[in-house]
């Protein structure tokens, strides 16, 4: 697809002298190697938050959802925060690797296959939310349209709820089979190269029989634009629907037209800072400088400025809105937002996401490696906030002043959130020692154009 | 069965001997079996498709299902009637028509009894019945575990043989010494109570009654008595009045026995463009205090010269009097006084006889037609001297038998412990008691008594209205009631029931029924029947006290002692009543527990109620918590020497330099751990006053209180409760809909329409069948509470317990709101919030929210019932994903528990916060041991509305089973439902007639009226919800 010629103005996206073989080499290399001391000490972190938090998703489905700190008034708050925020990570892995495959942008190629396997762990920790935050979750099976013999019994099709069991779960599958298909050629390598037949039995299982031929490629490349295809209308949609629990409700500062452009906007902002977390680390580790270079994370932290700088005005349209609707309630809901009892998630979450990404216009900054890393980090940390922010401050003060409280998480809250991150990094961390980490196959195609000494080689004979 | 008839089987059995038969007889199968067919054919056999396999499968399988059906299924206590009894039809309630009287509360109320379990109490409204929140959570203390149960002599259980044996002897020994025998009950006012007592005294010689108020009215009856030579208290009808003045006079609660509410309500719902005016001069925040449409902070002392000062400007008379702060007040009011001539009257709750002398002099004055002298209340009949020298008495020696009942002195006495030092000098001490509380705990004897839903009683609650008090069910424990002890002690065979029948026959009854009068439950005689006086003791008192008073005639002298014994202090403190909690003695009731006092809305508490200019003097404080909760100081009051650390709460309108604290808690005994809480404030009562001066310090730590509404003010959002006042009212030239009540409007293709007029919804056809609709009217409301416990009651409403409160999860189905205003009125923060411009400065949005979160110093308040408003369009139906909350035809929004999953999302879409989540299981779990809790505990359950479980959401239903109840009664007797027989539970127990259920497609029905009255609106319109709850716009009568 890729025609071997590159302006010599563009970067070149692979490092170093490298060959096809080096490559090879390279993506294996964590897959055959032995895991390191740095791998198990995270894992086994991980593998404790994450069986904490599972501890406290049982106490929970055992007593009740009162050992969380919601109230009568509150009736949701970390549950539901924390799976819009999962939810949200896992939109760059499907952007990366749709809408910029469509727009035939090459630097994806390195980082495609983790920001994908990040969406679905992501969607993962997210599925888990809508179900244990039931009070009865051993009858959630009922927000499914199956048929039944409870009588006339049948979903509501009315309720954005529904529409978002059918939006995730389209999601998930639609990620999952787009990451698999791109993972066969490069699990058929991983075959290929193994000497345990244990090892070669199962990645022989995986890449479902791949055999390299040409109508395999062929075949590969069209299945990947039609997925492609598929999945793009998917990055705006979920994230919409998911913003429509609350637009389409009627408490002040929920209701709110602009939430489905401003929710996929953040959405994009924060999975993009969660691949800029995860990869800045698996470069590192894995030894992959040479293929996830400075250019990606500059690259990326251009998309976090301005998927951050739609999200600030996002906020402020929403401020501007409250006051020029007349509207006494909506704007006391976003007064009261901005400078009420919750004042500091507010503005904490004004700081992270609207502040901090504008230290990326600086090349300097948005070419350090460390100031990245902690953008990325504050960037998560405040779209956190911010679905913290909308669910909670519009609920505590909504219509009737009687009715008004606070909410405050109690330690299973907290657990459960904790085990979803732990349970997200158990995943990732074997993802990351047992799956290839870089499309291989696809970052080959572009060796000759884009490998710094081929372009090297080229630039030379042009002078 | 076994049966034992015989049947022929044919003509041969006639005939004896008869060979056929024999053989038949012998053997059963006449013709020989064809066995050999099937057994000799070796080949048949073998050709057989059973094998031994086979077999051997299916004795095994045999075996193994009658071994699985032999197993013992699950027991459930559930025993059918071998024989039904005639009046009991499972699912079908009976009503009985009883009254309660048990010292505090006396009402006519109506029972509902479900196959056999009183399960409901209701007013019986036939005979005026009229219930507060405690006698509609009265029935929940019938299936009280912690209830005396067993006779107990010495804390050892003893049959009631051993205890009449012990206790005659004992008598019969006193009497001989001449030794006198004391009872000392609460009010009972009971004919045929007051005739035992007096057969009593006829067989043993030297007894006394007397007569004992928790919460005194001594004083009032000290000057009824002066005035009109019986002990008893004037009664007030005030729907006659126009203007009512109240000085210290809690009337909405419990003044002087309470049950005044009815009248006040109706007066105050304004008819023709009239409404009475009610002026409040009082220190504590009161229910009355919260619907005057003038209230005037004023310390208790004050209170008496502000009384004279009334009485001097009304008359043109000149008592000696002192000053007051507050005269230029006191002035206007008597010209009010002056303009409504006998339309007005004077209430006052200063504890004093004279005080209470000037108050009957002043409407006597007036000549008004709102007091009733001729008709007395007998409700309250305490003698404060009596009992003080009762235990004068008791300490010398002279007292050799003492008979406690319906009262609990050593909680209630301020100077217990000398009580109890006495009781030790008496030689027999017999406590008859429900409840096993600290005085049975302190005496020799401990007697069961039943609760009055298992007794016969009697009662006369006004002059000439007789009520009967009849069992719904039989005593649970081994109890006997006190007047059954009284006829087995003096020796008399005739059982109480028959005893008060006959009473009845020879003197109350006049020759009507006496069945009709059981039926009615109670009875009014024109002709005043003479009942033998009860020995309420005044006379002996007189007697026995060295120094006796004398009667004062002269209002003069009356004024100047009054003067003379009202010692002003910095601060004083008035103890009150909580309309939710009484003087004690349903402590152990988790609903009244959990009731959150109307004007705190704090529960399962009592406090100091302190105003905010003494808080910040003492750097008091009441602050928020992480999740919302409330917290406050703890201070240390001392009085008389006395010091008890008590928690603070900041009360709005609470006069400076006074401070007060509820009476009826701390109780200590005969009850659950949990339920014991707050503090005892009795222990300040000394001489069985309600004000004290007192000394105030901050103490260490903080309190954690349980309140159910953290936010006070309206934060100016007139449209919510909306207001206004009766000249805007009675103007006509004015449009309501576009003055008084605006209708909201938005914009629809730039046209300014009503918002109710824009729809996105497709509508249920509503002109068939019914279409319930529930009115509540902020006029007539008084915030009592009574519909919040019946809601309870009917609802099967779980009781959560303090913490649970505390995060906000109470579960009221049904809550009453109330609100202070931050300015001086209402409107005051209306104009405030409307004259908000920009952000920062004097009139910037952003401080002045934050000002408005506070309230004033002495606030208007406003109550407001709110429950499911039933939306026509439910923004919580179309949340659902499993359709668990969809609407009904009849206009409910039902909720389909079975089917819920528990994703909250509809609470979170309801604008008005009425829906409550499961959040642990309430029923049948030890973390929550109310009365769901205990096999005993459920048996008040409402069997027509099922238990919720964990995890599913829930709220008000509009009483679904009780509107189907009726329909379907009236279909059977096949008849159209008649207006007034549609009821729910709240609207049942409004006694106000604040509340209106009903049908509106019915055109004739009140509630119909009451959805097209000009002062009807909707909760938040703007949102577009149409619900089937309307609300009726308050009107304050501000003409002075």
């Amino acid at each position: 697809m890729a025609s071997h010629y590159e302006a010599p103005i563009r970067e070149p996206l692979i490092i170093g002298d490298k060959s096809y073989h080096d490559i090879t080499k390279d993506v294996a290399a964590p897959v055959e190697g032995k895991a390191n001391k740095q791998w198990w000490i995270v894992f086994i972190i991980s593998m404790a938050a994450f069986l904490w938090g599972a501890g406290c998703m049982l106490y929970t489905i055992g007593t009740g959802i009162g050992t969380w700190g919601l109230n009568k008034t509150v009736g949701w708050a970390w549950d539901i925060t924390n799976f819009v925020w999962w939810v949200g990570i896992g939109h760059a892995g499907t952007l990366i690797s749709a809408v910029l495959l469509l727009f035939r942008q090459k630097w994806r190629m390195a980082i495609n296959r983790s920001a994908e396997a990040m969406t679905i762990f992501a969607v993962v920790q997210a599925g888990l939310f809508p179900i244990i935050h039931m009070g009865r979750p051993w009858m959630g099976y009922w927000v499914l349209p199956i048929p039944n013999q409870f009588g006339s019994l049948w979903t509501n099709f009315n309720s954005p709820l529904l529409w978002d069991v059918f939006a995730i779960s389209t999601y998930l599958s639609v990620s999952l089979v787009f990451w698999w298909t791109g993972l066969l050629p490069d699990f058929a390598m991983l075959r290929d190269r193994a000497v345990r037949p244990f090892q070669k039995k199962i990645y022989g299982l995986l890449s479902f029989g791949w055999s390299g031929r040409a109508k395999d490629w062929q075949r590969f490349e069209e299945v990947s634009l039609v997925l492609a295809g598929l999945a793009t209308p998917l990055v705006l949609s979920v994230h919409t629907i998911v913003s429509m629990d609350f637009a389409t409700s009627v408490i002040p500062g929920w209701h709110t037209t602009i939430f489905p452009p401003y929710f996929v906007a953040g959405a994009v902002f924060s999975g993009f800072a969660m691949v800029q977390t995860l990869l800045i680390i698996m470069r590192k580790v894995s030894n992959l400088e040479a293929y996830i270079t400075l250019q990606h994370i500059e690259l990326m932290n251009i998309i976090i400025m301005v998927t951050g700088s739609i999200v600030g005005c996002a906020y402020i349209t929403e401020l501007f809105v409250a006051w020029y609707s007349g509207v006494e309630y909506e704007q006391y809901a976003f007064l009261n937002r901005a400078t009420g009892p919750y004042a500091w998630a507010y503005w904490l979450m004004m700081t992270c996401n609207v502040f901090s990404p504008q230290f990326m216009w600086s090349k300097k900054l948005r070419t350090s490696i460390i100031f990245s890393f902690g953008i990325s980090i504050v960037v998560n940390i405040g779209m956190w906030f911010e679905r913290f922010v909308i669910i909670v401050t519009s609920l505590h003060r909504d219509y009737l002043p009687s009715s008004w409280t606070m909410f405050s998480p109690s330690f299973v809250d907290i657990g459960i959130y904790v085990g979803t991150i732990g349970f997200f990094f158990v995943l990732f961390l074997l993802y990351a020692r047992t799956f290839p980490v870089i499309a291989q196959a696809e970052v080959k195609s572009i060796l000759k154009s884009s490998g710094e000494n081929y372009k090297k080689l080229r630039d030379g004979n042009h002078e | 069965m076994a049966s034992s008839k015989k049947y022929w089987k044919s003509v041969e059995e006639l005939k004896e001997n008869s060979s056929i038969v024999d053989t038949l007889r012998q053997n059963e199968f006449v013709e020989k079996l064809p066995e050999d067919a099937f057994l000799g054919d070796k080949e048949t056999l073998e050709s057989s498709s059973t094998t031994r396999r086979d077999f051997l499968k299916y004795v095994g399988f045999t075996t193994a299902a009658a071994t699985l059906a032999a197993c013992e299924g699950p027991v459930i206590k559930s025993i059918p009637y071998v024989v039904k009894p005639d009046d009991i039809i499972p699912g079908v309630p009976d009503y009985y028509a009883t009254t309660i009287a048990d010292g505090f509360d006396f009402a006519n109320v109506l029972v509902k009894v479900r196959e056999g379990r009183p399960i409901k109490i209701d007013p019986n409204k036939l005979v005026h019945g009229e219930t507060n929140a405690r006698v509609q959570a009265s029935v929940l203390s019938l299936y009280d575990k912690y209830r005396l149960q067993k006779p107990q002599i010495k804390g050892a259980e003893a049959s009631w043989n051993e205890v009449d044996k012990q206790i005659t002897a004992e008598l019969a020994k006193l009497s001989s010494q001449g030794k006198s025998i004391v009872f000392l009950t609460g009010t009972m006012a009971s004919p045929s109570t007051s005739k035992l007592i007096a057969e009593f005294k006829q067989k043993y010689g030297d007894v006394r009654h007397v007569v004992y108020d928790a919460y005194s009215e001594s004083a009032a009856l000290d000057a009824f008595e002066e005035m009109h030579g019986e002990r008893a208290l004037a009664d007030y009808d005030l729907e006659k009045a126009n203007l009512i003045v109240s000085i210290g006079a809690d009337f909405i609660g419990d003044w002087q026995g309470g049950g005044y509410e009815a009248g006040y309500a109706k007066g105050r719902i304004p008819k023709n463009g009239k409404m009475s005016r009610h002026i409040q001069f009082e220190s504590n925040m009161s229910l009355s205090g919260a619907n005057a449409d003038k209230r005037i902070m004023l310390k208790p002392s004050e209170q008496a010269f502000a009384l004279i000062n009334l009485y001097n400007a009304v008359t043109g008379s000149n008592l000696p009097s002192k000053n007051t702060p507050v005269d230029a007040q006191i002035k206007a009011a008597a010209q009010e006084i002056k303009k409504h001539g006998s339309k007005a009257v004077v209430l006052t709750g200063v504890q004093d006889k004279n005080a209470q002398r000037i108050a009957l002099e002043l409407n006597k004055a007036i000549r008004s037609e709102v007091m009733d002298v001729e008709k007395p209340k007998y409700t309250r009949q305490g003698n404060d001297t009596a009992v003080a020298q009762l235990i004068k008495d008791m300490n010398a020696g002279n007292v050799g038998a003492i008979f406690t009942y319906n009262t609990n002195p050593v909680y209630t006495l301020a100077d217990s412990d000398k009580f109890v030092a006495g009781l030790k000098k008496v030689a027999l001490s017999v406590a008859v008691s429900m409840n096993n509380d600290e005085t049975v705990n302190a005496m020799e004897f401990a007697l069961p008594a039943p609760h009055y839903l298992e007794a016969w009683g009697d009662v006369q609650i006004k002059k000439g209205s007789y009520s009967l008090t009849q069992p719904t069910i039989r005593p649970l424990f081994d109890t006997r009631q006190f007047q059954e002890n009284l006829l087995k002690w003096t020796g008399n065979n005739v059982s109480y029931y028959d005893y008060i029948k006959n009473l009845w026959t020879e003197t109350v009854l006049n020759g009507s029924s006496w069945n009709q009068a059981l039926h009615d439950g109670a009875i009014t005689v024109s002709a005043v029947v003479e009942e033998e006086t009860p020995i309420t003791s005044t006379e002996e008192i007189t007697e026995n006290t060295e120094e006796t008073e004398e009667v004062l005639t002269d209002l003069s002298a009356i004024a100047s002692a009054l003067v003379a014994a009202t010692k002003s202090s910095d601060l004083e403190l008035q103890l009150y009543v909580k309309t939710g909690m009484g003087d004690g003695r349903m402590a152990s009731n988790p609903w009244l527990q959990e009731f959150p006092d109307p004007i705190s809305r704090a529960s399962w508490d009592n406090y100091l109620t302190v105003s905010q200019a003494d808080a910040e003097k003492l750097g008091l404080e009441n602050y928020n918590v992480a999740n919302g909760a409330l917290n406050g100081s703890y201070a240390t009051l001392t009085v008389g020497g006395k010091d008890l650390t008590v928690p603070v709460y900041i009360m709005p309108g609470q006069a400076k330099g006074s401070v007060g604290l509820a009476i009826g808690y701390g109780r200590t005994k005969g009850m659950n751990e949990e339920l014991m809480t707050g503090v005892n404030a009795f222990a300040f009562a000394v001489n069985n006053k309600a004000v004290q001066p007192a000394t105030l310090a901050k103490g260490a730590g903080d309190h954690e209180f349980a309140c159910v509404q953290l936010q006070n003010t309206l934060m100016g959002r007139g449209d919510v409760v909306k207001e206004t006042t009766l000249n805007v009212y009675n103007d006509k030239s004015l449009d309501p809909k576009h003055s008084w009540n605006p209708v909201p409007v938005v914009s629809l293709d730039h046209q300014e329409v009503e918002a109710t007029t824009v729809d996105l919804w497709d509508s249920f056809d509503r002109t068939v069948g019914h279409h319930f609709n529930l009115s509540i009217d902020l006029n007539a409301c008084t915030g009592c509470g009574a519909c919040v416990i019946a809601c309870h009651a009917e609802n099967n409403v779980p009781v959560v317990g303090k913490e649970e409160v505390r995060k906000s999860r109470d579960m009221h189905w049904l809550r009453i709101d109330r609100y202070f205003s931050s300015e001086e009125t209402f409107a005051g923060d209306d104009k405030k919030k409307n004259e908000f411009s920009g952000l920062f400065g004097e009139q910037g949005s952003l401080d002045g929210f934050v000002q408005m979160e506070e309230s004033s110093e002495n606030p208007q308040v406003v109550f407001q019932p709110v429950m499911c408003q039933h939306c026509n369009h439910a923004p919580c139906e179309t949340v659902c994903p499993v359709a668990a909350t969809s609407h009904g035809r009849q206009g409910q929004n039902h909720m389909a528990y079975n089917r819920c999953v528990g994703t909250r999302y509809c609470a979170n879409n309801c604008p008005y916060k009425v829906r409550r989540f499961n959040w642990f299981q309430y029923a049948e779990n030890e973390v929550f041991d109310f009365n769901m809790n205990d096999d005993l505990g459920r048996m008040v359950l409402n069997p027509d509305v099922v238990v919720r479980s964990r995890g599913v959401m829930e709220k008000c239903s509009m009483c679904i089973q009780m509107t189907q109840a009726q329909i379907l009664k009236a279909k059977n007797e096949g008849r159209p439902v008649k207006d007034e027989e549609f009821q729910v539970a709240c609207s049942q127990a409004c006694g106000t007639g604040a509340m209106i259920f009903g049908d509106v497609n019915d055109k004739e029905s009140q509630v119909a009226a009451a959805r097209k009255d000009d002062r009807a609106y909707h909760l938040l319109e703007h949102v577009g919800t149409q619900p089937n709850v309307v609300y009726q716009v308050k009107v304050r009568n501000t003409e002075a």
